[in-house]
């Protein structure tokens, strides 16, 4: 068994890479596969420390946040569709219509 | 007794019923014309029963009275909702309710293709309603109730074209409603200021309480030498007190000097408005009011010296106002007011009979003459400028019959209604009051009231139609039988007081206390002497304006006397110019000042600053704010990242 400290090191990694990946790609579809990244990452935080802990709490809400990750997928990816259907394009720059 | 009282509470219930009926169910110009006059016709009916089982009481007692319910209780006083139905009250319930339902059959056929009969006749009853509490009232906060009430309906029905812009000469019927309602106002507030006066000094506002001694009329001459402090006024008697303070009322109800200014362009209303409010039954409150409390204005001579003073001046203002009119509402308006001021200097000089028969009769004659003018203007379609009358004989034959009595009435010719009350009254200032100025003063007024009405005929009814445009027609329908009836009233009037029967004397001596006075023969000289003036003077005035000179007046003419009288004519024109004063001191500067206000303080401070200012506060911080909202996805989530890091090392470090 590694020591913690590694899989804490993956997830920050994991998390890191997914707020970079939201913040600077400008394909919709990218910026969704990222926030799935984050989901992972704190999933994998969650399940590592449950494991260290000899708890199972953690692990439970691990189940919950897959579960709804793939509800927020569904729901997602149906909209982007839709979206892509209007615009003929995933661009995230051209979603501006919440401009106050 | 117990179907008596409950019959005095059914006078004022009929119209009310009507009111409401009126208001709220009847619908259709007949239906509504119908059900007001018949509430009234009842009212009538039943005011004649309620009065010959009055005539039936013992004299020491002849009242009725009842309390219908406690209206208000305040610390000690109480004020209940109180009928009253004594002998005075008997014969004002009898003019109103008599000649309130002729005058409103007559509407029936007036107000034909009016586009508002509902709201008139549901006012024409609210107005009797109020009429009848005022008259019938045990207190005069109930009183109040329909002083303000007949002023109110006075208001509306004034304003019932309101949405004509001119109606002839040159009067705005909503300006002219404002106006009589401002008026009036003014003298309310005296009547209200007696009314705390009399609460605060005898605890209660009944005139005589339920069994007729208990109330504060009763205990006047206890209170004899009490004084009001009025600071650095000094002091002033109580009785004197109230009695100026009533007098501020009555001045403003009764259109006396100085608040009259409104009666003449209260002839905006309809002509049936002008019979009924203006002439027969409102503007005689005030007598009533004086009469009622009589009491007072014996305790107090001086203000009952300023009364004599105020009626005569307004007769003769009057009488010289009327002269000049060419209107033919304003010369009836104009000698109302003349006609209230006999009655006002009659009340003053302690002559209360005389002014309650003169009231009568004017209300009789008096609704003729408006009544009948107000037919002329049917038949001339609208037409109220004599100028442009003339030679109506030939086609209204039973309107210049009926017209031509009541003008005889007015002018007190001998043996019609006019020439007895009035005679009474310039008799009293003669022989009772001997007081020689007010004699001359009612004896001038009463000449020039016969020479106006001779004019007035002599324009009207004389030679030939002056506006070629015209079409005369005489189609009376309902309107005839109230001509009738009101036309064999005003001759028959004078038999209710004759020298040496007088009933009506001895009908009011159980309220006022007044013996009738002994008929002599200088009084018969007297009378003579004055009736062979008036008919000198009337038939002056007929002859001039019938003759050459009145044949050559056209429409938008000058009268051929503002030739040799020039600018004394037109102050008469003008009322003596009163309108103008107060045109001057009251309504331009507040025009002015409003203006000022509105620009300033409306439009700058609380529209600039407050509402526009604060809106626009709002709204340039919200487009500040508004720049964030660029739309931009990855911009939000930036935000929303440094926010989580920010909140994270806040805890974090914080813990």
């Amino acid at each position: 068994m590694l020591p913690t400290i590694f899989y804490i090191g993956l997830s920050v990694l994991l998390f890191v890479i997914g707020v970079c990946g939201v913040l600077l790609r400008r394909s919709t579809l990218m910026v969704f596969m990222s926030i799935e990244l984050m989901l992972n990452s704190a999933n994998l935080a969650l399940v590592t420390f449950a494991n260290q802990r000899q708890s199972i709490d953690a692990q439970i809400m691990v189940f919950f946040v897959i579960t709804i990750a793939a509800a927020e997928v569904a729901v997602g990816l149906a909209l982007l569709v839709m979206i892509f259907m209007r615009k003929k394009t995933t661009n995230i720059d051209t979603m501006t219509t919440l401009k106050g | 007794m117990t179907q008596i009282s409950w019959l005095i509470a059914l006078i004022p219930a009929f119209p009310l019923a009507g009111f409401l009926l009126n208001v709220f169910l009847v619908r259709g110009e007949r239906a509504n014309g119908t059900v007001a006059s018949l509430s009234i016709v009842a009212a009538f009916i039943t005011t004649v029963v309620a009065v010959i089982n009055l005539a039936g009481m013992a004299e020491e007692s002849r009242f009725i009275a009842i309390t219908l319910w406690e209206w208000l209780a305040v610390g000690r006083v109480t004020v209940s909702f109180g009928l009253w139905f004594d002998p005075l009250t008997a014969v004002m319930a009898l003019l109103i309710t008599g000649v309130g339902a002729l005058i409103h059959i007559y509407s029936i056929t007036y107000m034909h293709g009016d586009s508002r009969p509902g709201r008139y006749f549901a006012y024409m009853n609210l107005f009797v309603f109020a009429m009848l509490i005022l008259v019938m009232s045990d207190n005069l906060f109930l009183l109040f109730l329909g002083w303000e009430g007949v002023g109110l309906c006075s208001f509306l029905l004034i304003g019932h074209w309101f949405d004509r812009k001119n109606v002839a000469p040159g009067i705005v019927p909503s300006e002219a409603a404002t106006k009589a309602f401002v008026a009036n106002r003014v003298g309310d507030a005296g009547l209200l200021l007696a009314m705390m006066a009399i609460v605060s000094h005898f605890g209660t506002l009944s005139f005589f309480g339920s069994d007729g001694l208990s109330g504060f009329v009763s205990r006047l001459t206890d209170a004899s030498f009490t004084t009001i402090s009025l600071g650095a006024f000094g002091n002033v008697g109580l009785v004197s007190g109230i009695a100026f303070l009533i007098i501020l009322g009555v001045v403003g109800k009764s259109a006396q000097l100085p608040l009259f200014v409104w009666l003449p362009d209260a002839m905006a209303g309809p002509t049936p408005v002008s019979a009924l409010i203006h002439a027969a039954t409102m503007v005689t409150a005030g007598v009533y009011l004086i009469v009622r409390t009589h009491a007072v204005f014996d305790l107090a001579p001086d203000a009952s010296g300023w009364v004599v003073i105020i009626g005569a001046t307004t007769a003769l203002i009057g009488a010289t106002a009327a002269i000049t009119q060419f209107d033919i509402k304003r010369v009836l308006a104009y000698s109302t007011i003349s006609q209230l001021g006999f009655m006002i200097a009659a009340a003053g000089m302690g002559a209360y009979t005389a002014a309650i028969f003169h009231l009568l009769t004017h209300g009789l004659f008096k609704a003729l003459l408006f009544l009948g003018s107000g037919a002329i203007i049917h038949g001339m379609h609208d037409i109220q400028d004599m100028r442009r009358m003339g030679g109506l004989r030939k086609h209204m034959p039973v309107i210049f019959l009926v017209y031509i009595v009541g003008a005889l009435a007015l002018s007190g010719i001998f043996p019609l209604a006019g020439f007895w009350s009035k005679d009474e009254i310039i008799a009293h200032a003669w022989y009772g009051a001997q007081n020689i100025n007010v004699t001359v003063i009612l004896l001038l007024s009463s000449l020039l009231t016969a020479f106006y009405m001779g004019r007035q005929v002599a324009l009207t009814f004389a030679g030939e139609v002056r506006d070629k445009d015209a079409h005369p027609h005489e189609d009376l329908g309902s309107m005839k039988w109230p001509l009738y009836i009101l036309a064999v009233a005003s001759v028959l009037g004078g038999l209710i007081n004759l020298p040496g029967v007088h009933w009506l004397n001895d009908w009011l001596n159980p309220v006022l206390h007044q013996e009738a006075e002994l008929f002599t023969l200088s009084m018969g000289i007297f009378a003579a002497v004055t009736v062979l003036l008036a008919t000198g003077s009337g038939y002056l005035g007929y002859r001039i304006y019938s003759g050459p000179i009145g044949a050559r007046i056209t429409p938008g003419d000058e009268d051929p006397a503002h030739y040799y009288l020039g600018d004394i004519w037109k102050g008469f024109e003008m009322g003596w110019g009163l309108d103008y004063v107060y045109q001057r001191i009251f309504v331009k500067p507040y025009r002015t000042l409003s203006t000022f206000l509105h620009d300033v303080f409306d439009q700058q401070a609380i529209d600039g600053i407050l509402v526009e200012g604060s809106a626009g506060m709002v709204g340039r911080f919200s487009q500040a704010v508004a720049r964030i909202q660029n739309g931009n996805v990855r911009t939000y989530a930036l935000v929303f990242l440094i926010g989580v890091v920010v909140l994270v090392g806040y805890v974090v470090i914080g813990a």
